[in-house]
């Protein structure tokens, strides 16, 4: 009945929008023929007509939440009363908001780093042995899994148990079989930051390493043998003919994985829940537009602090692209 | 607010002294044929399914569908769904604060004086009741907004009465013999206590029940009043004593299962399994009365496990304080299906159906009291009849960004290491950067 219902209102949809290109096309087309050809904006109402559909959407989603959060950042906590820059001050006074800030820092600099090492190095490793292709099948599939549940599986690897009860979390478990004591790591401030980082970095170094197996193909053969003829050890050549080679890849690589990271709130989210000085930016937003009540204020405030964060990397990433479709 | 917790008190108690003779009989309704109600609350497995055969009585009456979805994230999911315009047709509120967050922000419609009469006619000091779920709506006006369903008793500690008769432990009746008998257990080799804060992103809440039980048991009932409305300040002395006693247990090592590490990793609902296990990992279990609907399955109230009293100081003249709270249930929209269910509600069967399945207390004056799972939940009327003292839960009726948040993670930060001073001056920062 639903399925039915869905169906039909996605046909419906799909008629509206064709029929709107079509017929204000035609339209177009007729007037234009009718006034044989005097009318002059003809070429830029056409742009105006295939551009106004997508611009709506975009105005609705993206546009309009943006001024709604700017106007929300000035009001108290129900969105009704002006109170000037009250959250704002809030905000660089709230020893949180500088934790979550240095975390979101800390993220943005492990993670990519990491993560992009590892899968060149794997990409690379993989290349020279005959399993390699199952090892970086296996080393992609966490992929597939999303942050929450990545979350799950890893809070099990986490998992505390006193000492004198059987651990159940992995990594515990193999400490104490080498005989240290277990740890709740999720709560040793500083470092659960970095044991969280290992589940982002877990998942995106499969993203690397498949765009990086891909690259090293692209060197040229000629190239690697003349240097090991000329008697280039194996390290040499990594980091003065493979790395220098795929500097753009790697280029790439960086900012997409730091643009995934600029999002990271769901990891943090399953796992600790921004407790034990885990929190960021994302984290603290949430918590304070929703949790108890909410308060629009202060949360609008956090929500243009990240904004304000992500849009150099973005215009930084757009130069790029523009500038590569350029050579 | 000090009158009605007082009432509060008179009110369960008598439910459970004066059963009525009349049973309620069956609950019969308008046919509401094609129409739907969908309820959204904070209670999952195993409290939903007992949620959705109770909407099944209703259901079958009416003619109606009803849909319950529950989630641990609760107190933040339904401010978003209200604030989206989404919300279910019926809120389970596990705090009275956060309804009234949401009554303020005009996500609730106010009852009518056909269910508030109900709501004095049924439940014992009913005006007590319909004070706690009496709040502002978006215009300041005052609204009665919500229902109490299913009520609970929080002073209570767990414990196999097997384990005790092993051991020769005796049931104490005084916190200096509770201590005592912490001590022995150590000194015994077994470990006192089971501690479990985990609650998804309620984590903490096991723990403010914690310190309000001990602030009973260390402070007048004036003082625990005067730290509910801030009118003192959370970081003074007498809180912070409070929250000294709580570490003597949650950060003694030996007291907890696990250490002092495990408090706030461990999920509350995991943490009681530890006084089923052979050896038991624990003997004590502090926590309200619908933890058993927590407990490994197959385990029988009143021979497997059993509970007392949290007792309090002998050498504080305090009387015997009781701790309790209870969730409300809120409609967001006047649709007939969706005032009917709250009718539906005020009725005895739900109340009898859930009492049957056992961690359900109620004030309803109108239940069959035999319809109880077993002499053990019949067991915390005495409790009750024997309180001096009654108070709802503070951290619920705390406003919500402290009572559901900063309290919150300040208990986690406070197992973790952090000194009960730079807690406590936390918590009160964020409370005053709320006024």
């Amino acid at each position: 009945m639903s399925l039915l219902n869905l169906s039909f209102i996605v046909l419906l949809g799909i008629l509206i929008f064709v029929s709107y290109f079509h017929f204000s096309n035609s339209f177009l087309d007729s007037y234009n023929r009718k006034s044989n050809g005097r009318f002059k904006f003809e070429n830029s109402i056409r742009v105006v007509i295939f551009i106004l559909p997508a611009f709506i959407v975009l105005f609705i989603f993206i546009l309009y939440p943006v001024f709604e959060t700017v106007r929300l950042s000035f009001y108290d906590k129900f969105g009704r009363e002006f109170v000037g820059l009250y959250n704002y001050k809030w905000a660089i006074d709230d020893p949180e908001f500088r934790r979550s800030i240095l975390n979101n820092l800390g993220w943005l600099l492990i993670v990519p780093t990491f993560s992009t090492f590892f899968g060149l190095v794997i990409a690379n490793l993989a290349d020279r042995i005959w399993w390699g292709s199952i090892a970086k099948s296996i080393i992609f599939m966490p992929m597939a899994i999303s942050f929450v549940g990545a979350g799950v599986i890893w809070k099990f690897v986490y998992e505390y148990r006193g000492p004198e009860n059987t651990q159940i979390g992995l990594l515990n478990a193999v400490i104490v079989s080498f005989g240290y004591e277990p740890q709740a790591w999720l709560t040793i401030p500083i470092w659960n930051n970095v044991f969280l980082m290992a589940i982002m970095i877990w998942i995106q170094t499969g993203l690397a390493l498949v765009i990086f197996s891909a690259a090293l193909r692209s060197i040229p053969k000629e190239m690697i043998e003349a240097s090991r003829i000329d008697g280039a050890s194996e390290l040499k050549i990594f980091f003065s003919i493979i790395v220098p080679y795929l500097e753009q890849t790697i280029l790439v690589i960086w900012t997409l994985i730091t643009i995934i990271v600029l999002r990271i709130f769901d990891i943090i989210f399953a796992m600790t829940n921004g407790e034990w000085q885990t929190g960021v930016l994302a984290n603290l937003m949430y918590d304070w537009m929703f949790r108890g009540g909410g308060d629009s204020g202060r949360g609008s405030v956090l929500a243009i602090v990240i904004m304000l964060g992500v849009i150099p990397i973005l215009l930084w990433n757009l130069y790029k692209h523009k500038q590569e479709q350029n050579i | 607010m000090n009158k009605f917790i007082k009432i509060l008190l008179a009110t369960i108690t008598s439910s459970f002294l004066s059963f009525s003779a009349f049973a309620g009989g069956h609950y019969t309704g308008p046919d509401l044929s094609g129409q739907k109600v969908v309820m959204f609350g904070p209670w999952l497995s195993p409290e939903q399914e007992i949620m959705r055969e109770v909407g099944a009585i209703f259901e079958k009456a009416t003619g109606a569908t009803f849909e319950y979805g529950g989630s641990d994230s609760f107190e933040q999911q339904v401010m978003i769904d209200l604030k989206a315009g989404s919300a279910a047709d019926l809120v389970v509120f596990p705090q009275p604060g956060l309804a009234a967050n949401a009554a303020a922000m005009g996500g609730l419609v106010p009852l009518g004086d056909d269910i508030e009469q109900m709501v004095l006619d049924n439940y014992a000091a009913g005006q007590s009741w319909i004070d706690l779920s009496t709040y502002a709506d978006e215009n300041g006006k005052d609204q009665f907004n919500a229902i109490f369903f299913r009520t609970n008793v929080k002073s209570l500690v767990w414990y196999s009465p097997d384990n005790f008769e092993d051991n020769g432990y005796e049931v104490p009746s005084t916190m200096e013999d509770l201590i005592a008998l912490s001590d022995q257990m150590v000194a015994d080799g077994n470990t006192p206590w089971c501690i479990g804060l985990g609650s998804g992103a309620a984590t903490g809440w096991p723990a403010t029940d914690w310190m309000e039980d001990i602030m009973l048991r260390t402070h007048t009932p004036d003082v625990y009043d005067m730290w509910v409305s801030n009118e003192m300040p959370f970081n003074d002395p007498r809180v912070l004593e409070a929250m000294d006693v709580f570490g003597s247990f949650a950060l003694n090592d030996d007291y907890v299962n696990g250490g002092s590490k495990a408090v706030a990793t461990t999920d509350f609902r995991d943490a009681p399994n530890g006084l089923f296990t052979s050896p038991a990992e624990c003997m004590m279990h502090r926590q309200a009365s619908f933890i058993p609907a927590f407990f490994p399955e197959g385990v029988e109230a009143g021979v497997d496990y059993d509970f007392f009293y949290f007792p309090a100081f002998s050498t504080k003249d305090l009387g015997t304080p009781v701790l309790g709270a209870g969730t409300l249930v809120g409609a967001t929209n006047d649709n007939p299906a969706t005032l009917e269910f709250i009718r539906f509600l005020m009725h005895p069967e739900p109340h009898e159906y859930w009492m049957a399945k056992g961690g359900f207390l109620t004030p309803h004056k109108g239940v069959d009291g035999s319809k109880y799972a077993s002499d053990t939940f019949r067991k915390l009327g005495e409790i009750l009849t024997g309180a001096t003292t009654f108070r709802f839960d503070a951290s619920d009726l705390m406003p919500g960004a402290i009572g559901a948040g900063s309290f919150w993670t300040g208990m986690v930060d406070y197992t973790n290491g952090k000194s009960a001073k730079e807690v406590a001056d936390g918590i009160q920062a964020s409370w005053d950067a709320i006024k």
